[in-house]
């Protein structure tokens, strides 16, 4: 992904990329207010059932997985167009794919363990 | 930094103009940030709330503080603007809504449905 620093040619996969997460991300987030609308309290029971529910845990781990990528085209959007000099724009950009790897990591973990 | 000459650069804020189509866009841009600020913070929660039910607890009096109470005000309005400024981003990409009347008017539309959904969680949290 350095690679898109200096050059510019993935744009519109990118741009689909980002499209096409922003579909499955809204669609999910609507279930989601749909679902905390209708059942607003939750005991740890009721929450930990849910969310290891095996269509729950593989449509929250492509949440994720989506999340990262929308977003990860979105900050490095605002990255390139504020940051102007390769050094910021790398020490920007390697900061952020640290906090998307993290996150998407601890994400992923926790989902597995609450599934088994 | 091969490709400075094409990219178009004039990006003093201060001498841009601001029509409602630029703060729908702007604020789609700097919620996504909020957001994206904020993973941690969320995913952080989600992780102490699945650790048995004294976790579960800890997790829900950490969101009883004042702190995060505000906190997320600022991130539904966030995934609220970001959702429906998003919308009207899809919708606009595939030709529908273009013209400059119909974007003004979802533009206005997708910034109050932002504060709307904002003032709705307010009221659900208090």
């Amino acid at each position: 992904m350095v690679d898109s620093v200096s050059r510019p040619t993935h744009g519109l996969r990118d741009w689909l990329l980002q499209r096409f997460t922003a579909v499955y991300l809204g669609c999910f987030l609507l279930y989601l207010m749909v679902h905390f609308y209708n059942q607003p309290q939750h005991d740890y029971q009721q929450w930990h059932d849910w969310i290891r529910h095996p269509a729950m845990t593989i449509a929250s781990a492509a949440f994720i997985l989506a999340l990262l990528v929308h977003g990860w085209v979105g900050m490095r959007d605002v990255v390139l167009d504020y940051a102007n000099t390769l050094r910021a724009r790398l020490l920007l950009l390697s900061l952020i794919a640290l906090v998307f790897i993290g996150c998407g990591l601890w994400a992923l973990q926790i989902l597995l363990l609450s599934a088994r | 930094m091969a490709n400075q000459q094409s990219a178009p650069v004039f990006l003093n804020l201060f001498r841009i103009r601001f029509p409602v189509g630029a703060v729908t866009s702007i604020a789609h841009r700097i919620s996504g940030v909020l957001m994206f600020s904020s993973l941690p913070l969320v995913i952080f929660l989600l992780d102490i709330s699945l650790q048995g039910p004294a976790g579960f607890d800890r997790a829900l009096d950490y969101l009883q503080t004042g702190w995060l109470r505000a906190g997320s005000v600022i991130i539904a309005w966030s995934v609220f603007h970001h959702l429906f400024s998003g919308i009207r981003n899809l919708l606009i990409d595939i030709d529908c809504g273009v013209s400059l009347q119909q974007a003004r008017r979802s533009a206005w539309l997708a910034n109050i449905a932002g504060l709307s959904m904002t003032l709705a969680w307010l009221w659900w949290i208090l």
